[in-house]
């Protein structure tokens, strides 16, 4: 149980116990109550005061599957409130292992100096000059750390998005086969670590020296039931393996809900060409892997593979999110142009999400057609020249609002809506509306609900509560480092009892079941004081206004919940 | 009646020659319900089982209509 706080104004490195207010805390619970502690909400994002946090889950680095989210957190660029945005790979479970809860990173490097932070498997950190590295696009980076550290290292590393301290700049992580091709897309905290200096943190995935567990029976008990429970069921043992999230395509489009063009239309005329089922097929077609083990210790696999015609790795892994920011969006219906987006994304370290919408906002604008396929190819490449369009898209779908002066941009707090439409999934519009994260669909997504006939999602009925309780729900998931696709097995009473023994069981305590939300409202409340505290008010929980003015065919909906619903999202009692 | 299926995630792999542009033709009883669709085509509770007409996702106890073309998906949560 050790932090290692790194100063970039002194270049220290420091290892110290973690203090007693912090322990029990995990992933996202850690970040957003030490950043409500420690960070001037006021501050600028990228000044001296904000701090940057990677903090593994409470149960990353255990041997129970799953568990390999790492969270990132910090007072965000992008939307200006605090941010945790978590990623896959394998660096939560290196630093499980290496019993480190948390990486803190304060201060700013001097001007223009770049330094990797090195861990190694007896959890020594060092801060090394980092100057050659300077430019460096994300594959050839990790590549080359691997090859000078060592390949049982994990890696999470900016690209030339984050030196230049764009608002959409991600951090990449690696996966199993040492790819940066896992991504803390959003809110732009690679500016955060490129303006701190560092280009790389690489850990070593040979650490022997986890937290001890204090009743290994009873976890080990528990572990196995959870993993049977989510091999058992056909979302996470079948359809996600089969497909990935992918699948969600045919899905969301089928109930008119996939923001295309733009936002302006909810089923993409070519979505038959980019589905999950027609991605399976091609790349199986082409010998690439259309299951694919991405993250330490996963058992579900829901990563593929693709490739092109003649075989060659393009990127890995393609996801329902990217298929639609950078194929509904900027109506693009080519899968080999959207893998290739998705490639240069993670090689330059952009969130796929906020980029692909900002160029879907430049095309609505009139800069390119929509649908222009290598267009957008070339819009990439100038974010990664630095050129001064490519900083405007850099910035995200904001910055291209205001350049075009257009106004369809589908953000709240600056940030991007994910693919569900709010006017086609209310409640999905609620989450991103309210969520103190700005419009995250991993905030609390009821995409499940919908599809599952439980909730209708087209009436303001019922909505906020949903919304509320899936947001809840995820606060507490985001603090133990579990996959949120392996969440699905939780509404199982017995999968939920056997999650709570295992956190008992880690920690030594006796919590009841009502501690687990509890858990995740602490983490809201934290959350929502940073944001109050940096100057938000009810006035910025609204969508975009066009949401509400312009309907969204095939339903012709308009977003209908209303402000004063939204305002009683966080009425927890 | 008949009614026109497409089949989505790994469901087509259960009708060995499916063809995805034209899905399947079901021939069910008059104001046969959902329930009874997904029985006939031995889609179970634990496949999931979302059906979806006309852009509505419709409950099992619906009844079907001649003519309407069904899109019937596995469960899933988020992405």
């Amino acid at each position: 149980m050790q932090f290692i706080r790194v100063n970039m104004s002194a270049q220290t490195v420091r290892v110290e116990d973690v203090p007693r207010d912090y322990v029990g805390l995990g992933g996202r619970g850690l970040t957003s109550i030490m950043i409500n502690n420690e960070v001037p909400p006021t501050c600028d994002p990228l000044g001296p005061e904000n701090k940057l946090i990677f903090a593994p889950g409470l149960l990353s680095g255990t041997s129970l599957v799953n568990t390999s989210r790492i969270s990132i957190g910090a007072k965000s660029p992008l939307t200006g409130t605090i941010k945790e945005s978590n990623a896959g790979g394998t660096v939560a479970a290196a630093l499980g292992k290496l019993g480190i809860t948390a990486i803190i990173v304060e201060g700013l490097a001097p001007q223009g100096k770049l330094f990797n932070l090195i861990i190694d498997q007896n959890g020594n950190a060092v801060l090394q000059a980092a100057d050659d590295f300077k430019g460096m696009r994300t594959y050839a980076l990790v590549e080359r750390l691997l090859q000078d550290h060592g390949e049982k290292n994990g890696v999470l590393c900016i690209g030339p998005a984050g030196e230049y301290q764009l608002a959409s700049a991600s951090i990449q992580t690696s996966d199993v086969d040492g790819r940066p091709c896992r991504a803390a897309g959003r809110g732009g905290l690679g500016a955060v670590m490129g303006v701190k200096g560092i280009k790389a943190i690489v850990i070593s995935r040979q650490g022997k020296n986890p937290d001890a567990i204090a009743d290994p029976e009873s976890f080990k008990e528990s572990a196995k039931v959870f993993a049977k429970a989510v091999k058992d069921h056909p979302f996470s043992g079948q359809m996600l393996g089969a497909l990935g999230t992918a699948g969600l395509v045919s899905a969301v489009n089928s109930i008119g809900a996939f923001p295309s063009y733009n936002a302006t239309k909810g089923v993409f005329e070519g979505w038959k060409k980019i589905s999950g089922e027609v991605l399976a097929e091609t790349i199986q077609k082409r010998g690439g892997q259309t299951t694919h083990m991405g993250c330490s210790q996963c058992i579900i696999r829901c990563s593929n593979v693709f490739v092109d015609e003649g075989g060659k790795y393009v990127t890995a892994s393609l996801e329902y999110e990217t298929i639609w920011s950078m194929g509904g969006m900027p109506g693009i219906d080519d899968l080999d142009v959207i893998a290739r987006l998705d490639f240069l994304s993670d090689d330059i370290g952009l969130d796929t999400i906020n980029t692909g919408v900002a160029i879907g906002v430049a095309m609505d604008a009139g800069y390119k057609e929509f649908g222009d396929g290598q267009a957008a190819i070339e819009l990439m490449e100038e974010i990664a020249k630095g050129t001064e369009i490519g900083k405007v898209l850099g910035n995200g779908p904001a910055a291209v609002g205001k350049h075009f002066n257009h106004h369809r941009v589908p953000v709240v707090k600056g940030q991007s809506i994910a693919a569900y439409d709010p006017r086609g999934m209310q409640g999905n519009g609620v989450t991103y509306a309210t969520s103190p994260m700005g419009a995250d669909h991993t905030a609390g997504n009821l995409v499940g609900a919908y599809l599952g006939g439980v909730l209708n999602p087209l009436e303001a009925e019922g909505q906020v509560k949903a919304s509320r309780k899936a947001q809840i729900a995820m606060a507490s998931l985001d603090c133990t480092g579990l996959c949120m696709l392996a969440g699905a097995a939780l509404a199982a009473p017995d999968v939920s009892e056997a999650l709570l023994k295992m956190i008992n069981a880690k920690l030594g305590t006796q919590l009841g079941a009502d501690d687990i939300p509890a858990l995740g409202i602490r983490v809201l409340k934290a959350e929502l004081e940073f944001n109050r505290n940096a100057g938000f008010t009810s006035k910025d929980d609204r969508l975009a206004k066009f949401f509400y003015e312009e309907p969204l065919p095939p339903h012709n909906k308009v977003f209908v919940v209303t402000d004063e619903d939204l305002d009683s999202t966080f009425d927890f009692e | 009646m008949k009614i026109r299926v497409k089949l989505f995630g790994t469901l087509p792999q259960r009708y060995p020659g499916y063809d995805a542009s034209q899905g399947l033709e079901v021939e069910i009883p008059d104001g046969a319900k959902v329930k009874e669709l997904l029985a006939r085509l031995k889609i179970f509770a634990s496949d999931g089982g979302l059906v979806v007409i006309d852009n509505l996702v419709v409950q099992h106890d619906d009844a079907l209509k001649e003519g309407v073309s069904v899109r019937i998906f596995q469960s899933a949560f988020g992405g």
